[in-house]
């Protein structure tokens, strides 16, 4: 135990903090200015000095720690005088021009002059000049205001993890600043400009636009990005939002966002997203009133079901909607109009890989906590960069590596570059083979864990792949591939983070077996990286063609029939068709109705020429959407949506946290639910909901897993899997899983080619930062990522513009050398235009139904 | 920047001496310092992607130093010093002497790139002052009358 006195109070610690902890404890305010409580003590500013007794000098209370007997004072005349001068100091530079910089109002330095010190310091030499950079698009910086703190370099270095901005120089001539000196060449996440203490970095967005004190409200929501779904602050004014700020309650973000959410709110003040209904009318979309639009629909969608039947509707739903929106939209379709034809972007891979995972586990296995992965004792990554599409998630990969736990990256490691241990690229077959071999060596160094003897027999019988084998067809150094096994086979609680790619290949249900395989094999957490912020609970609400809510297979006909009697209505019992199933189907014209609910179907799916065509053929498209997207101009009508900070809702994430969204501005649209419900209403299925808690409530009464949960408990940030406390599916449907033809792959990776990949990008993920003019800006261009190598021999700089063909198309692009990709591989990232959507050719792995990515050869030239 | 295999080689060689990559970053600056005369932006990124630092971090570590120059230098350096010593000698004249003859002051470059002056504070040859390093040689005792003719061996 430690007794400390501060300030005539006694204190006691069972562990050692430091004096500025022990006053905070005790309710003592000690200001501080480079201390932040997300980063490490760095004593630089002084003005956290307190006076020990038998110590002669003051000390900094940000770095000193307790011991048993110190006795603290914090605010004696020495004390107070040593932050004056200090203050003085610093003020020496700083040029006092706070009636127009951004921080008046919430600068630190300025609170701290007000409470300590003099307005002005007696220095009288001329003070530092810089003019202020405007060479990024997204932040400014002012070299003037700065007080050298290094919160930003520290944060940028010890949390983020992108080191881009560095103390240049030394002394009185040092200045923040990134490596070029003006932009930025970093992820934009933006947490510099949160930790800045004074306006010496700041946000173009709001330049000059801002002030605190002029804010109308602060709404606490979760970002609509990607599925980690951070907690976010909106600060509202004018019914616009002027700011978005990371979230600390109940904030598992701890106060960091990335690039999306902290700069991506501007799409919800995008000026071109829609406010009247569109209607086609000879050739061209239309404005009219919300009430012919509606009737119009649920006309035509009446008369196709008479003409075509019901099966000849199908609807698709967007990540981006919330959980209220996917429940009505789902029953709309199967209660109104009579079919399954229902699936949604979780359908493309998410969706497959949990229920292959669920198949061999149980149900939410992959409900694991995102804060679990920096405790684990190793890291597997495989089939997309998390830091690209989680962000925040891709941190707690590097807070372990800085823990000295070893990473695997399988695939591009993108941001993991400086922190992975063993990096393996390679084309997708041979990373089948790669994982094929893993498992066979991790199953010599591990005995099964006997939970499932249904797969122990399934591992058994798997053909033993050799690392040689692997690292031949793979192209990599066998060493180096002994190695990386050995890591992997000394891992006892791993978390293992799966992205898409894995999925959308023709040999994606192979590398899930033997992914579950390793999880089975070395006690694995997994993890299913997931783009947008719903689709755990666009699965959950039964937006699959097979599922009713909660993760019911409509095949069992009690679970069919409990349904049917809560909700009074009839369900179709024949499974519908999934994404791909309905775009095939629409191209051969089986299709006569889609409603697509805030998904941009033309740009999420491989073979953009073929979707399209797949879109054209459709007779009666309906797209209600905030904007008019690409899917969106092929409609015949068209329903301005709400953004999410228009609405209330929940969105559950990957963890399967349930979290509430809030409305923080008044929008043009009207709520997806309620727009269903009305045309639901005039099919003759009247919903009586009220608001977005009605509906809400009747999902909880369909499923027990929701039993008594409710908008008011989902507040409280804690609403995690399972979720009301209700039995869960243990039992797993091990029979029937085919064993994979692992020699057929070998055969096959060994042709030759230049393979496309997709790499995730940060700022361009899917349809929302489209509409995000910031993200839009930091880098417009599309680009195609090549080895030095290949580079060299048809003799390409970075910059040059090179034509990229494959059977689906061809595109030109930019093209960057990166040294760590290997000879035969390219990496395209989903750009509008010129994406790698352009270069697939439409094809779909049958056996988990996904349209895949892989099987293109490229030609590249000038 | 074509990057000869030599530098390479070498710090091939400092990986092999120290545990830690960061440990070789300063050897590392001074060696493409060394080859180049002064460290450009891109041979700042080459030394990041060699030693897998991230390239704003080697930034900050070679502007904290005076030793590194950031901006092109003459083929030849020569730190002058003027500290005590030397000046008492009469380092501060010699200054008048290089100015007279090439036109060069401290901080810049002749205009043919032949020297580049800088002003040093010690150089620990005050036994011998006053004196100069020119690149990697010291010469002392240095007079108004024999300097030139020291200068003039480095083309």
């Amino acid at each position: 135990m430690i007794t400390v006195t501060i300030n005539g109070t006694k204190i006691t610690f069972v562990k050692p903090v430091t004096i500025l902890e022990a006053a905070r404890a005790a309710g003592i305010d000690i200001p501080t200015l480079c201390h932040h409580d997300a980063l490490k003590p760095y004593g630089g500013c002084r003005l956290c000095l307190v006076e020990i007794e038998k110590v002669p000098r003051l000390q900094t209370s940000c770095s000193q720690q307790v011991s048993d007997g110190m006795v603290v004072r914090t605010e004696t005349e020495k004390v107070v005088e040593a932050r004056r001068a200090v203050l003085e100091f610093l003020l020496i530079n700083h040029p006092l021009d706070c009636s127009h910089c951004d921080k008046a109002g919430e600068c630190e330095l300025q609170d701290l002059a007000v409470k300590y010190g003099p307005a002005t310091g007696r220095f009288a030499e001329s003070k530092r000049k810089y003019p202020e950079n405007f060479e990024d698009p997204l932040i400014v910086r002012n070299r003037e205001r700065c007080i050298l703190c290094s919160r930003c370099v520290r944060m940028c270095d010890d949390v983020q993890g992108a080191s881009a901005l560095c103390v240049a120089n030394r002394g009185s001539k040092a200045y923040v600043e990134p490596f070029s000196g003006g932009r930025y060449d970093c992820e934009y996440c933006g947490n510099c400009l949160s930790v800045c203490p004074v306006g010496a970095i700041t946000s173009r967005l709001h330049r000059h636009g801002y002030r605190p004190w002029l804010m109308e409200r602060e709404v606490a929501t979760v970002c609509s990005y990607c599925g980690v779904g951070c907690s976010l602050v909106l600060q509202v004014r004018n019914n616009s939002v002027v700011r978005s700020v990371p979230g600390t309650d109940p904030g598992f973000n701890k106060g960091i966002l990335c690039a999306r959410g902290r700069f991506g709110y501007d799409c919800v003040n995008n000026g071109d997203k829609l406010s009247v209904p569109l209607m086609r009318r000879d050739g061209e979309l239309e404005p009219v009133t919300w009430e012919e639009a509606i009737t119009h629909i649920a006309h035509r969608l009446e008369e196709i079901k008479r003409d075509n039947g019901s099966d000849a509707v199908a609807g698709i739903i967007s990540g981006r909607c919330t959980n209220e929106d996917a429940y009505v939209f789902q029953k709309f379709l199967r209660g109104a109009i009579g079919t399954n034809n229902i699936d949604s972007v979780a359908g493309l891979a998410y969706g497959p890989a949990q229920r292959f995972f669920e198949r061999i586990f149980g149900q939410g296995v992959t409900a694991n906590y995102v804060h679990g992965i920096s405790n684990s004792d190793g890291i597997f990554v495989i089939g997309g960069d998390p830091t690209a599409v989680n962000p925040v998630l891709g941190l707690q990969i590097r807070s372990a590596h800085k823990k000295g736990v070893p990473v695997i990256v399988i695939g591009y490691p993108g941001g993991l570059k400086r922190f992975s241990k063993h990096t393996f690229i390679t084309s997708s077959p041979a990373e089948t083979v790669l994982l094929a071999a893993l498992v066979s060596e991790v199953r010599q160094m591990k005995s099964f864990p006997g939970e499932r003897p249904a797969f122990d027999e399934i591992i058994s019988g798997l053909q033993p792949v050799p690392l040689k084998s692997a690292a031949e067809v793979g192209r990599f150094g066998l060493n180096e591939l002994i190695d990386m096994a050995n890591t992997l086979s000394n891992m006892t609680n791993p978390s293992i983070i799966i992205g898409r790619d894995i999925v959308q290949t023709s040999t994606g249900h192979m590398n899930l077996l033997f992914l579950a395989a390793l999880a089975y094999l070395l006690n694995g957490k997994v993890y299913l990286l997931s783009e947008l912020p719903n689709e755990q609970g666009l699965l959950d609400m039964g937006c699959q063609p097979d599922m009713l809510p909660s993760g019911r297979p409509l095949a069992i006909e009690s679970f069919r029939k409990r349904c049917e009697e809560t909700l009074g209505i009839v369900l179709p019992s024949t499974p519908g068709l999934d994404y791909a199933e309905m775009i095939e189907a629409a191209h051969v014209g089986k299709i006569k109705a889609l409603y697509v609910m805030g998904e941009d179907a033309a740009l999420s799916l491989p073979d953009t020429n073929y979707v399209r065509d797949a879109l054209r053929n459709i007779e009666f498209l309906v797209v209600q959407d905030r904007f008019l997207t690409e899917t969106a101009r092929h409609a015949d009508v068209v329903l301005p949506a709400l953004s999410w900070a228009e609405k209330e809702g929940t969105y559950t994430n990957l963890e399967r946290r349930i979290q509430l969204t809030r409305k923080a501005v008044e929008g043009e649209g009207i709520e997806e639910w309620k727009i269903i419900s009305e045309i639901s209403k005039i099919l003759g299925l009247d919903t009586g909901y009220r608001d977005v808690t009605d509906v809400f409530a009747e999902i909880t009464r369909i499923s027990h897993i929701y039993r008594e949960v409710t908008h008011d408990h989902i507040a409280g940030g804690k609403c995690m899997w399972p979720y009301g406390g209700g039995p869960l599916r243990h039992d797993a449907h091990i029979e029937g899983v085919d064993l994979p033809d692992i020699i057929s792959v070998m055969k096959n990776s060994e042709a030759g080619g230049v393979h496309v990949r997709r790499e995730a990008h940060l700022f361009h993920s899917q349809n929302a930062s489209r509409f995000s003019p910031a993200l839009q800006s930091i880098s417009p261009e599309p680009y195609v990522k090549m080895s030095e190598i290949l580079a060299d021999r048809l003799s390409i700089r970075s910059g040059d513009y090179v034509k990229v063909s494959t059977e689906a198309g061809s595109i030109t692009l930019a093209a960057y050398r990166d040294p760590c990709l290997p000879e035969n591989i390219v990496l395209i990232p989903p750009f509008e235009k010129g994406g790698i959507f352009e270069v697939t050719k439409w094809k779909v792995n049958p056996l988990i139904n996904v349209p895949v990515l892989d099987g293109s050869r490229a030609t590249i030239g000038e | 920047m074509a990057l000869d295999n030599k530098i390479l080689d070498e710090i091939n060689e400092l990986k092999r001496k120290y545990e830690d990559e960061r440990s070789c970053l300063l050897p590392a600056l001074y060696l493409f310092q060394r080859e180049y005369g002064w460290l450009s932006p891109e041979a700042l990124e080459r030394v990041a992607e060699i030693l897998n630092i991230p390239k704003a971090t080697v930034k900050g570590v070679s502007t904290f130093y005076a030793m590194f120059s950031h901006k092109p230098m003459g083929r030849h350096l020569i730190q002058l010093c003027t500290n005590v010593a030397c000046m008492i000698m009469g380092g501060e004249r010699l200054l008048d002497i290089l100015k007279g003859r090439y036109g060069l002051e401290p901080n810049l470059t002749t205009p043919d790139r032949r020297f580049s002056l800088v002003i040093m504070e010690c150089i620990g040859a005050c036994d011998t002052a006053p004196a100069m390093l020119v690149d990697t040689d010291l010469h002392g005792n240095l007079t108004e009358e024999n300097i030139i003719g020291i200068l003039e061996r480095y083309e």
